[in-house]
């Protein structure tokens, strides 16, 4: 496989070299433009910018889904206090995660388990550590390959909100997600029919 | 005559003191209960030593001739803030010169209380001094103890390490006992990058330097028994990994990955050559040693499930100390088990149904001692040390200000450093668990896992001559 690696340039070269060596080509003829004599038709006109606005509406349509894909993918979950278990609401995230991965096979995530400053420094790295194997659990009992995830704690040391109170504490015990392939290839959920 | 019945008078009085001590502690946990927050099952709020007697002693101003006048009042200075900070003596100094004449008049120390006086005078020597030592018993009126301490310049790096051992030497010279003062604290702390890296600092507060660059993060420091090599787990890509720092070269390497998944707390046995250290990652855990000097002979000694951390060893290298929350995963607890593996006690305060919650162990240099921090359900943190005897186990907290964790042994047994919180902000902080005072070490860091260092010379190997232990 590795000589793909030097063919692909040397043929880059090549064309290089015989486009060079080439006179430039003439530049093409404008092609007529068949125009009626009372300029265009406002009925095909108004049909035409209907088309483009509808394709225009499904391009931004795609993006949305896309975007809303991707967010879906980056949303983070929470836990309790001193827990890894996956609560109700982060179970529901979860679940768009699984939609989304389904349609999206080539993409990969980094799950990065996070604690509050409160317990020892050492104790919230192994914390942070199971959250993420948590979460990593529950999207492989979906069927998903479990080694499109990687897991990371970052124990306390990077919390999301720098304040000691308990909404910051919640806020600041999750895991986040990073997308490190497929980042491309990302597609919206399928509709169920 | 005298003199021997004023050393009698000294240990009857710290009898009775050492009583009256233990009578006030006593009386002070009964009434207290209401005022406590939350109180540890069984654990008395204290010292380790009850009633500690603290002698008198006296610094002379310090002499000095052949051009040794440039560093004597810095050695001064330093040698009366270290004893100070040994937290073993009650301290008179800054004296007059002109109360002081040549010599030694026993009968005038005697006068002004002191039990123990020290005599310095610094010499200039070319390029460097020398610092000649001496320590009287006032009380049976004769010398001690006796060094001439090679001190460098006072611009080098070296000179405050070099008056510190002169410190431990007198420390060592009255008890028996090692010092502190010539010793550093490593702890991890967060760069203006948002990158922890890892600092040093004297015993004293002083010469705080970073000395790593990972622009990662980085915690658990721990050092070898030589005090030539810090090691600590740091994630620099994709995952924790435990390194090796040389301090004497400068190199660092790698402790190879011993299955995947993250490499967390090494510490180092007494014997130097192996390390204990968790792994965590695929939903399993455990506890984990490596014989780092010949690369070989890996082993797994707890785990499964629950998280076994944080190990420490006795200084004989027998026992292992760690962090587990195999009772459930809300209620880590501290365990000890044999350093090989093996069936595992539980040494923190536990009891069913009171919300304790205990982490990060620390062996003591010596005695059967383990500190650790805990908590009462959403209590505060507080630094608690485990005597571990042979019948059951002794439990004392030493703090109740603010938030206490990540507790860390100085050499001399004694003294702890630890992480604090305040009001005013977050340090890093030293107790006496002998007097229960606490000083500053550094204020205004937001610290990590501080790990004092083992002595960093040794008193009686110096060119000591006069101490009879």
């Amino acid at each position: 496989m590795s000589h793909r690696h030097w063919i692909l340039p040397v043929l880059a070269l090549g064309l290089l070299l015989t486009s060079c060596k080439k006179e430039p080509p003439p530049a093409p003829e404008p092609e007529p433009v068949e125009q009626g004599p009372t300029g265009p038709d406002p009925d095909s006109l108004a049909a035409e910018r209907a088309r483009l606005d509808s394709i225009r509406a499904a391009e931004e349509a795609r993006r949305r889904a896309l975007e809303g894909a991707r967010a879906t993918l980056e949303e983070m979950v929470f836990f309790e206090f001193d827990q890894s278990r996956i609560t109700p609401e982060a179970e529901a995230v979860l679940r768009r995660k699984v939609d989304v991965l389904r349609a999206s096979p080539t993409v990969e995530l980094r799950l990065a388990g996070h604690a509050d400053e409160r317990g020892s420094t050492e104790y919230n790295l192994a914390l942070g550590s199971r959250r993420a194997e948590s979460v990593r659990r529950f999207l492989a009992g979906f069927g998903l390959e479990a080694d499109r995830f990687t897991t990371v704690s970052y124990g306390e040391e990077q919390p999301l909100v720098r304040r000691s109170d308990e909404e910051a504490w919640a806020q600041n015990r999750r895991v986040e997600f990073v997308i490190t392939a497929g980042a491309n290839e990302i597609n919206p959920p399928r509709m169920s029919p | 005559m005298k003199r021997r019945t004023r050393r009698v008078r000294r240990r009857v009085v710290l009898r009775v003191m050492g009583a009256v001590a233990l009578l006030t502690l006593w009386s002070f946990s009964g009434s207290s209960g209401q005022e406590v927050e939350e109180r540890f099952p069984g654990v008395r709020l204290g010292l380790l030593y009850e009633g500690a007697f603290q002698p008198v002693l006296a610094i002379k101003p310090f002499s000095s001739r052949f051009g040794g006048e440039a560093a004597a009042n810095q050695v001064e200075a330093i040698i009366a803030r270290d004893l100070r900070y040994s937290d073993r003596f009650e301290i008179v100094d800054s004296l007059p010169a002109s109360l002081v004449g040549e010599g030694v008049d026993y009968a005038l120390w005697d006068q002004i209380g002191a039990d123990w006086l020290v005599v310095g005078q610094v010499e200039g020597m070319g390029e460097e001094y020398r610092l000649i030592l001496e320590l009287h018993d006032v009380v049976y009126g004769e010398l001690k103890g006796e060094a001439r301490i090679p001190v460098p310049d006072p611009s080098s790096e070296e000179f405050r390490m070099a008056v510190h051992l002169a410190s431990d030497a007198l420390v060592f010279w009255i008890t028996g006992e090692p010092g502190m003062a010539a010793s550093r604290i490593a702890f991890s702390q967060r760069g203006a990058d948002g990158a922890q890296e890892l600092y040093l600092v004297d015993s004293d507060g002083e010469t705080l330097r970073r000395i790593t660059r990972h622009r990662g993060l980085l915690l658990s420091p721990s050092w070898s028994p030589d005090a030539a090599r810090i090691a600590y787990s740091a994630m620099r890509g994709d995952s924790w990994r435990i390194y090796e720092l040389n301090l004497e070269t400068g190199a660092e390497r790698v402790l190879p990955a011993v299955r995947s998944g993250d490499h967390y707390t090494p510490a180092y046995h007494p014997n130097g050559r192996e390390i204990a250290f968790n792994v965590s990652g695929g939903g399993r855990s455990g506890l984990f040693t490596y014989n780092w000097m010949e690369e070989c002979c890996l082993a797994q000694l707890a785990g499964g499930r629950s998280d076994d951390l944080s190990p420490t060893y006795s200084p004989d290298g027998r026992w292992l100390a760690f962090n587990s929350n195999r009772l459930g995963v809300a209620t880590p607890q501290i365990y000890v088990m044999p350093s090989g593996g093996g069936e595992a006690e539980l040494i923190s305060p536990y009891v069913y149904g009171s919300g304790g919650h205990y982490n990060a162990p620390d062996w003591a240099p010596f005695g059967n001692r383990v500190a650790f921090h805990g908590r009462i359900r959403r209590g505060r943190y507080q630094i608690l040390v485990a005597e571990i005897e042979d019948r059951g186990k002794r439990v004392v907290q030493l703090t109740s200000e603010g938030n206490n964790e990540d507790p860390s042994w100085a050499p001399d047994g004694r003294h702890l450093v630890f992480v604090g919180e305040r009001s005013y902000g977050y340090g890093l902080f030293v107790v006496d668990a002998g007097s229960g005072r606490i000083r500053t070490l550094l204020s205004n860091v937001i610290a990590r896992v501080p790990e004092w260092s083992p002595a960093l010379g040794s008193p009686d190997a110096a060119t000591l001559r006069g101490a009879q232990f």
